[in-house]
This record gives structure tokens, sequence and C-alpha cells, in this order.
């Protein structure tokens, strides 16, 4: 027996030493293209999915995952821009076409990009609308232009690795943990005082609401408000809220600001009704009209913010126009989800516009990466793609929007101007119009 | 003290939530002796029902709730009785509750190819309201309840002094508990248990409708994961009740309930405690209450008295053979390895090579399972989270230390080993149920407390794990990988038959025939268990290392969800337990099986496409196939194996191994028989 013992422990020691880890360098595979010509006029190209008619892209969304996640209607914001785009003869006399749309199953992302980069013969990866991204990895190393949702933090690059080749829909820094000035605003601009914090006890969401407690640190004095109760401790799926409720009534909150899931916050409505606290609530991610319809009356005054111009905006910009323009043409659902697939889609139109004729995948990257003006046609506020893969800009812009009479209105600094952007790193709740 | 008692107050409809699905759970286990995980996915069926009925067809309330409750839930119970548990009224509880988990899996995803996966909105109440909250009594309170808490307190009162009634004095209550003790010897004594057992399937399932449609309001939208993690927390209540008393088992869901409250409210917010103790309360409850609660331990099943009249379970294929099959057996296993081998190297695209790698690395994980049920005759519904275990362990050894990645996997199935162990020790006291409810609340312990915790995890953004280097060959090709990965599955599937052969293996299998026998002849049944979950539990955190370095990361949520665990067991207990080949088997077909449906279902799309003059019918034919289905018929599948079990309690690949090898060895004596016939009438007379 001890001698068994020994001659595992030599077989592990010799494993040790014969044995080293794998680097994390993949090989990016683009074919080169030849000229520098960014006419109109069609160049042979040599990229994987492009032919002489068409580029093709594909894409991976989360439909029928039963965990959760139901992100299939980005497909259909991508079908509803490459028709338009298509409509008035495509991109360097070639038609746009989105030839596969994965669905990730019971969270098999990395292998459905695995096959979306071996089997589908695209150009580009778009959407990855996806509830986990465990095949980034795999996109940042075959340096494929990728074009999403940021919801995961895979999206976001650091110094070592700055993932350049994948683009959220507003940006691809996601910073859960840092303060986010507009809450302060919010908070300011509803007469709140004394705010509520909740958050499930899992990472996302506890440091997401570590970020709402950050900044009344940094704004409170200004905003006059100040983080009266907090609670990250609560369970996934949790249904009663009413101690945390009564805390808060008693605590004087007047506004609450959550990191929760539709079902928690639905729970929170609910009870605040109950024990008649008047207490607003801000919605990160609550702007969906199908939303409202259903709960509109328990967050009558509460607060959304959404990174985009809100389908509200009076007047529309021509991105928001063409958007619900070629949504009906196509048929496609209006909402968050197929915006975001929209969004992508023109990003990577425009990276290919600049890129020119004799593009390639790299090219399209780098493009990208030069523009420090993007806004989709006033769809967004403005972008600086040189910056927003690794580090937070120096200011955060969206569009505030308060509940009234079960629907969303836009709240805006300057008329005509739809996104209200906020200076970071100043200490001071700077608020302009863009 | 007076704010503690107000908190307790205020978890007391809580705690009725959690008394309607706990009663619900002990009258299935009384009625039928099932405890019937998929109790939720019932109810589910019930709680969509009726949100068509009501919501989207405008049904009026009674007859949207008649229909749901009182038709569909009975019609289901009956249905489930009369194909698959009228079967296995003699048999143990491993078998029933394995069976309920394939049907936790299959049902709710039924349900949805009828009624449509999309998001069913805010589900209406059992009340004459849109929303429970438009409903609020007593106005003006301190303490004021919805329709929904109203409806439910009402509701589970009425279920439980009924169900007391029924059981302490009706004569049905106590042909029910007899049917499911021994139906052949109530039967003897003029009960027809056919009669009462779907009696008991119908009342149970009724009940499993009255919940769902109860309960379903208190989520924004109908999903059957809600329903089921709203059961999970409701588990420790049932054994509160000892899986028997319907007053015990309410008393305990209301006091779980109040001491959520209570801890909710008067332990400091954020704090390590409440962040800590909070989420996970209902499972350490749950655990504590199974390893404390000096009943439960001795509680062994009961055994019908006529059970020995059943004829045994069919000899191992591997020991009934004779010898020169065995040797043909495995060189055309090992011939069907390399070959298979071969067409992944040669011929898989990167997509289908990372579906065969994964399956490869999660037959590891499964090889557990064969090793703590098929061999210790324990179901473990902990293997997800010890291969979690190992994958953490390895993700914050390789980046705290740099050691190479395979060490750190090694040291992964330790750790993973030793939490095993500590697991095991108070853990296999317990018998059948008991001890996989034991594991289970480990399993979603480990879930609600550890894995938030950034020193276990990583934090929101999961740790790398790199792929390993050995020599010349670096792994980070997933062909190479593949090998390494079909090398480890070998030598622990080599390891797992010379323990099944071994020492260990025997032991545990005359305690598993007779313990008492085993017992009288000084076989120690704990010492071997607790080996057995050791070992199992190491071979799961080396797989949870290996499939971290596949993917790249240790990401739980993508990997190891305790859900996910369940459908592993179903998977694998259904292919057989015992059996290598099935836990092969099984790790590749839970990648294969969606992957293949996907292409299978898209080619109606894709042919459509490409042929657009085809004719209207094929068109409209055609047309009514969705790519989506993949998962949800997967799924179906997987559930549907496990009601094999059954039938085959020795699993299906078992099951056809045996009757093939059978079938063979008739055909070689008749055969045998016929060139033995054949040769004594050409051979030349002799004569006198």
């Amino acid at each position: 027996m001890r001698s068994r013992i020994l001659v595992s422990a030599i077989f592990v020691s010799l494993l040790a030493a014969a044995c080293s880890n794998s680097s994390s360098e993949g090989t990016t595979t683009t074919s080169a293209a030849k000229g520098g010509d960014s006419s109109a006029t069609q160049v042979a190209v040599t990229a994987p999915g492009v032919t002489a008619d068409e580029i093709r892209v594909g894409g991976v969304a989360s439909t029928t995952n039963p965990l959760g996640g139901k992100y299939g209607e980005s497909f259909d914001g991508v079908q509803a821009y490459f028709a338009m785009v298509n409509s008035e003869g495509g991109i360097y006399g070639r038609d746009l076409t989105l030839a596969s749309e994965r669905d990730d199953q019971l969270s098999n992302n990395d292998a459905e990009v695995q096959g979306l980069l071996e089997q589908d013969n695209v150009f580009a990866a778009l959407p990855m609308t996806t509830l986990l991204f465990t095949g980034s990895d795999r996109l940042v190393q075959s340096g494929i232009p990728t074009f999403g949702w940021t919801i995961n933090p895979e999206w976001q690059g650091t110094t070592e690795v700055p993932k350049l080749n994948l683009f959220g829909q507003a940006g691809s820094y996601l910073c859960l943990g840092c303060e986010q000035p507009q809450v302060a605003y919010v908070a300011k601009i509803s007469d709140s005082h004394k705010i509520g914090v909740l958050a499930y006890n899992v990472p996302q969401s506890t440091e997401c609401a570590e970020g709402w407690e950050k900044t009344f640190d940094i704004y409170g004095e200004e905003a006059d408000a100040e983080v009266v109760f907090s609670d990250k401790s609560l369970s996934y799926g949790i249904t009663d809220l009413s101690v945390q409720v009564s805390k808060m009534k008693d605590a004087g909150v007047d506004m609450v600001v959550t990191c929760m899931d539709t079902n928690a916050v639905v729970a929170l409505g609910k009870e605040l009704k109950k024990q008649a606290v008047e207490a607003i609530q801000f919605l990160p991610n609550g702007y969906d009209q199908a939303f409202l319809d259903e709960f509109g009356d328990l967050f009558e005054g509460s607060y959304a913010w959404t990174s985009f111009a809100p389908f509200e905006t009076t007047p529309q910009p021509k991105g928001l126009k063409n958007y619900l323009k070629w949504m009906e043409a196509t048929d496609g659902r209006i909402g968050e989800n197929s915006l975001v697939g929209w969004l992508n889609a023109d990003l990577f139109v425009t990276g290919l516009q600049k890129a020119g004729p004799n593009f390639d995948q790299q090219k399209v990257v780098s493009s990208i990466n030069e523009l420090t003006d993007y806004n989709a046609d006033g769809l967004l506020s403005s972008i600086d793609w040189s910056n927003e893969h690794n580090k937070r800009g120096e200011t955060t812009c969206g569009a505030v929007l308060i509940v009234k009479d079960s629907e969303f209105v836009p709240v805006t600094i300057a008329k005509g101007k739809p996104f209200s952007c906020f200076a970071l790193n100043t200490g001071v709740l700077t608020t302009t119009a863009q | 003290m007076v704010d503690l008692l107000e908190y307790a107050v205020r978890g007391i409809p809580t705690g009725c939530v959690f008394a309607l699905l706990a009663v619900g759970l002990v009258l299935t286990y009384k009625t039928s002796g099932v405890f019937n995980l998929a109790f939720a996915a019932q109810a589910y069926t019930s709680a969509a029902v009726f949100y068509v009925l009501r919501k989207e067809q405008e049904w009026p309330l009674f007859w949207s709730a008649f229909i749901a409750i009182v038709i569909v839930g009975p019609a289901l119970g009956l249905l489930l009785e009369r194909v698959l548990f009228r079967h296995l009224r003699g048999a143990g509880s491993l078998a029933k509750m394995v069976t309920s988990l394939g049907l936790l899996i299959a049902i709710p995803e039924v349900v949805k190819l009828f009624f449509g996966s999309d998001a069913k909105s805010n589900p209406p109440p059992l009340w004459y309201v849109r929303r429970t909250d438009e409903w609020l009594w007593p106005q003006g309170s301190k303490f004021v309840l919805d329709a929904g808490q109203v409806t439910t307190i009402v509701s589970t009162l009425v279920v439980v002094v009924g169900l007391t009634v029924l059981f302490r004095y009706t004569n049905l209550g106590l042909r029910m508990r007899a049917v499911v003790e021994s139906p052949r010897l109530a039967e003897l004594n003029g009960v027809n248990a056919e009669r009462v057992s779907m009696a008991s399937w119908m009342l149970s399932s009724m009940m499993a409708g009255l919940a769902g449609v109860l309960v379903a309001p208190l989520f924004a939208s109908l999903n059957p994961i809600d329903l089921f993690t709203l059961l999970v927390a409701a588990l420790a209540a049932t054994v509160v009740g000892g899986l028997s008393s319907i007053p015990l088992t309410f008393f305990g869901a209301i006091g779980l309930g109040m001491l959520q409250a209570v801890l909710a409210g008067s332990l400091p917010t954020n704090s390590v405690l409440a962040t800590g103790l909070r989420p996970g309360l209902p499972f350490l409850v749950l655990f504590a209450l199974l390893i404390f609660r000096p009943g439960l331990r001795s509680n062994s099943e009961t055994a019908d008295p006529l059970a020995t009249v059943d004829p045994p379970l069919p000899v191992p294929v591997a020991v009934s053979r004779p010898r020169w099959m065995s040797i043909s057996s495995r060189t055309v296993g090992v011939v069907a390895t390399i070959f298979g081998l071969l067409v992944s190297w040669f011929l898989l695209d990167g997509f289908w090579l990372a579906i065969v790698i994964s399956g490869v690395v999660l037959a590891v994980i499964m090889l557990s399972l064969t090793v703590v049920t098929g061999i210790g005759g324990m179901l473990s519904l902990a293997q997800a989270a010890l291969a979690a275990i190992g994958a953490f362990t390895t993700a914050q050894v390789v980046t705290a230390t740099g050691l190479p990645v395979l060490v750190a996997m090694l040291i992964g199935a330790a750790v993973a080993a030793a939490c095993g162990a500590l697991l095991a020790i108070p853990v296999v006291r317990l018998d059948g149920v008991y001890l996989a409810l034991a594991t289970l609340a480990f399993a979603l312990m480990f879930e609600s407390i550890l894995v938030p915790l950034s020193w276990v995890s990583g934090g929101s953004v999961p740790l790398a794990v790199p792929r390993p280097v050995i020599g010349p060959w670096d792994l980070a090709d997933d062909r190479y990988f593949l090998l390494f990965a079909a090398l480890c599955l070998t030598v622990i599937a080599l390891a797992v038959i010379r323990v099944r052969q071994g020492t260990t293996g025997r032991f545990l299998q005359a305690i598993q025939s007779s313990p008492t026998a085993a017992n009288s002849i000084g076989i120690s049944g704990g010492r071997s268990r607790i080996i057995a979950f050791t070992l199992a539990a190491g071979i799961a955190g080396f797989g949870g290392g290996l499939l971290a370095s596949f993917a790249g990361r240790a990401n739980y949520q993508a990997s190891f969800p305790y859900v996910v665990g369940l459908v592993w067991v179903a998977l694998v207990i259904s292919a057989g337990a015992r059996s290598i080949q099935a836990a092969v088997f099984s790790g590749i077909m839970f990648f294969l099986l969606p992957a293949t449906l996907n292409r299978v279902f898209s080619w109606p799309e894709n042919y459509l496409e490409a042929h657009q003059q085809a004719p209207e019918w094929m068109q409209n034919l055609l047309g009514l196939v969705q790519p989506n289905w993949a998962l949800p018929v997967s799924f179906i599948l997987f559930g549907i194996g496990a009601f094999t079990y059954a039938k085959h309690p020795e699993g299906i690949i078992e099951a056809r191994t045996n009757s093939s090898v059978t079938a063979l060895l008739r055909w070689t004596e008749r055969r045998k028989a016929k060139v033995d016939a054949s040769s004594s009438v050409d051979a030349p007379q002799v004569s006198a």
C-alpha cells in the first residue's frame, strides 16, 4: 500500500514537472484584403462569409434556455436593419444576410460560438444576446467582429486583454460596482431624500448595489439624498419583502433602487402598495411597455433609464424613425431586444462602410474603434469607441423616463435632446443634454 | 421584542405558501410512497391551464379554476398513475424518486409545447381581481393581506384540516396508507388497491393544481423553475412532519416562514451572518433536521411484507455472460472507442468536436454517480455541487499559485473528496429519500451560501482556467484535449471497475442485497458507504476541474446549477447506474442530443428556404416544425428515459445489453446444437 502511495506521489511530481498551462493567446484568422479604396464600387474581397452577392453574418441568442433569457427578438432587429440596407442596394453591391440564428440552449454558448465560427461561414457575429457569454474568449481569439448586448461582464476588456473586437450595443464597458450619477439625479428631480437599496446575494447584483451606495456617497450631499436602508442579502427567487418594506417605511424611505429581476421588482411594488409606503422605484431594467401594461399602476411616478433614445422620444431621431418603420415592415416586435439587434446591425454596417470596399474583419474592427462620435443616427448618445472597451468614459449618458398613467414619459433637460449626460470623476452632479 | 413579534407575524403568509407545497408533498408521499419532486411540474401544468383560460380566453373565474384544478389536476394524476406509478407500487423509494425526477424534467416542456414558451406575464389570482394587490384586507391595518395571501391562507387551512380528517377518521385514508405499504396485502384484505391508488393520485395531483394556481401570482410571470425553487424551500417543512404528519408539516412550514422573517428583520443587514445565513436558511434547516432529528436516522422505509415473492432483479450482464463474451465485448468496446476517437479527430469540425469533448468530460462526472448510486446504492443529488467545488478549487489554485492546471485539478479532486467525506459522515446514516434530500440540501446550501462568495467562485466574472500543456502537447488544441479527456475517462472507468469488483464494491453489494445478513457477518455498511461517497466526490471534483479547463472558466451558472445536476442524475440512472457504458452514454447524450435535434428540426425550415416553390401542403406541414423544439424535446426524452427505470431498475443500457446477450447466447446454443446434430448424422457409422 505504501509503495503504491509512493509511486502515486512520484507520478504526481513528475506530472507537475512535465506540465504547464496553455497560454490564452490564440491565432487570429482574418483574410487579407487588397487596396484601401472606400468607394462604393465592388472589389473582390477574400474574407469569410463574403461572396460577390452577399455578406453573411450569424448570431447566438438565448431562446429556449429553461433557466431564463428569451432574447430571440434580437434577430428580428438585425433582419429589419438588413432589410432596410438591402432595399437600398446593400453594401458594396452585396446583400447583407443573417445566415444563422443559433440558440445556445442550456448555457451551451461556447459550443454554439464554436459552431458559428466553424460551420456557418460568417463574416461577423451578430447579434450575441445571451444569458451567459461563455464563448467570449473564443470570439476574442478569433478576432471576428462581434456585436451584442452588454449584459454579461465578459464584454468588458482589460488593459491586458482589451477585447477590441467585442462591441456592445452602447459601449462594452460594464462597470457594475461604479457610481451611477443618474440615480442621484433622479433622486434630486423626484425630490427623494431617503434611499433604500435592495439586491440579491449573488455577485453581479451585490456589486451593482454597491455602485448605488457609492453614488450616494459621492453625490448624496448635492442631491440631498442618503441611503438609509440597504439589504444585499436577499435570496434569488424571494417572493416576500414585507419585512424589508416595513423597515424601509420606518426609515422613511421615499425612493428604492434595486438590482433584481422583474419578479422581485413587482413583489416590491406590491408590498410598497400594501404597506402604503409612498416611495418610488428606480428601474434600471424596467423599460418595457408590456411590463407597464400589466403592472404600471404599481410604478406610478417611478423612473426608468435607458441607454438608447426611448420609443416615446419627440421629435424622433432618424435612427428611431427607421427602426420603427422597418420593424413594422418586417413584422418584428418593437422592444429592447429587437432594438439591441438593430443597434448591433447599425454599428456593423457603419464599420463596413468605414472600412471601404476591400474590407476585411480586422479593418472593420479597426474602423469601428476609430469612431469617436458614434450615435446610430440619434438612437444613442455619442459613443467614443476608441475608449469604450476597457475603461469608463468621462461622461455617462442615457435617457430618463418617468411612469405616468402606466406609460413612459421622457424626462429631458433640453427639448429635442433625449439624453441626459453626467460628468464622471468630478464629484459634482453635472448634467448636460445631448 | 415587539419588533420580533411583528416580523414573525409577517412571516405567516409565506409560511402558508410553504405549507401548501409541503403538505402537498407529504400527501403524495403518504398516499403513493413517492417523494414527488414533479409536484412542482404538476402545479405548473394547472397554473398554465388556469392562465390560458382565465387570462387569455377570459373565462369566468369559477370555470377556469374548476377546469384547471378539479379536471386537469386529477386527470394528470390519473394518467401518471395508470401509465407509470401503478407499475411502481412495490418498487423502492429510489425508483419512485427517479421517475418523479423524469417527470419534473419532461412535464413543463410538454406543457410549453402545447401552450407556447413565451413569457406568461402576471398570472391571475384565484379571486375576482386582475392582480393580487387589487384587493387588500384589512385596509389601513399594519398587517394588510392581499387577495393572494387570503386565498392561500384559507385554502391551506381547509386543506390541512381536510386531509387530517381524511387520514385520521376515514376508511379511505386508512386504505390509502395500506395500499402504499403493501398493495398485495391490502388486496388480500378486500381493498381494491388499483382504485385506491388512482384516488390517491387524483387527490394529490388536484392538490398540486390548487397549489400551482394559488402560488403562481407570487411571480411576475409563470415559470416552472420559480415554482420548483419555492418547492425546494418548503422541503424542510416536510421533514418536520417526518413525511407523514400533515399537522406537523403545517406547523413546520409556518415556523419556517416566521423564522425567515425574524432573521430578515433582526440580523444586521449586509452582515456576514445575514449574507450567509438568510439566503440558505431553508436548506440549512432541512439539512440540520435530516442529520439531527433522531427519528429519521432509524426511519428506514417500511418494506412490503410480500416483497419477497417478487422475482429478484436480473443478474448484471457482466456477471452472467460467459468469459469469451466478456472478452469479445471489451474488445468491441476498445475498438469502438478508438474508432470514435479517430472519427472525432479526422472528421468532426470544431462544433461537433466541442460537443463530443463536453460529453466525454461530463461522462467523468457521471462516473461519480456510478460509484455513489450504482455501487453505493445512495441517491446523491449533490454531484454537480461537488464537481463545482473541484472546478473552483482548480481555478483558485491556478490563479493564486500558478501551479500547472493538471496538478490543480488533482488538488480540486482532493478538496472535493474531502468535502464529500465530510458530507458523507452524517449523511450515509440516512436511507433512501432522506439521504437524497440531505444531498439536495447540501447542493442548495452550496449554491446559496458559498457560490456568491468571491473567494469561492471568483465574483461576477468567472475565474479563468487554462488548458494543460503536457510535455510537447499543448491541449489548447481541442483534438489533443479530446485524447486527454478520453484517457482520463478510461483511467477513472478502470478504477471504478476495480472498486466495483473489489472489497468495497462487494461489501456495498452485500449491504444492498441484505443489510441484516451483511451486518451479521461483520460487514460495516457505514465505512464502505463513506468510502464510496468520498471516491465519488473526488471523481466529480476532478471532472469539474476538467470541465472548467475545457470551457476556459469555472462558470457555475453555465455548468453546475443544482437543477442541471438533477437532469444528470435522471439521465445516468435511467441509462444504468451500475454501468460504465451508461455513464459514458449519458454524458455524451446530454450534449449530443439537443445539438443533433436542433439540426433535425432546422432541416424543414432550411428546405423551405431553398425550395420556395414547394407545394403549399408541404410548406404547411414542414412549417409546423420549429428549430427551437430541440431542447424541449431533448428534455422530454431525458424525462421519458427516467420512466423506463420503473421497468428496468438496472437501467435501459444494461437491460438492452442483457437482452442482446441472452439472445446471442440462445443463438450460439441453438447453433451448437445444430452443429452437434449434423455432426452426429454425418459421422461415419461404426459397424459392430
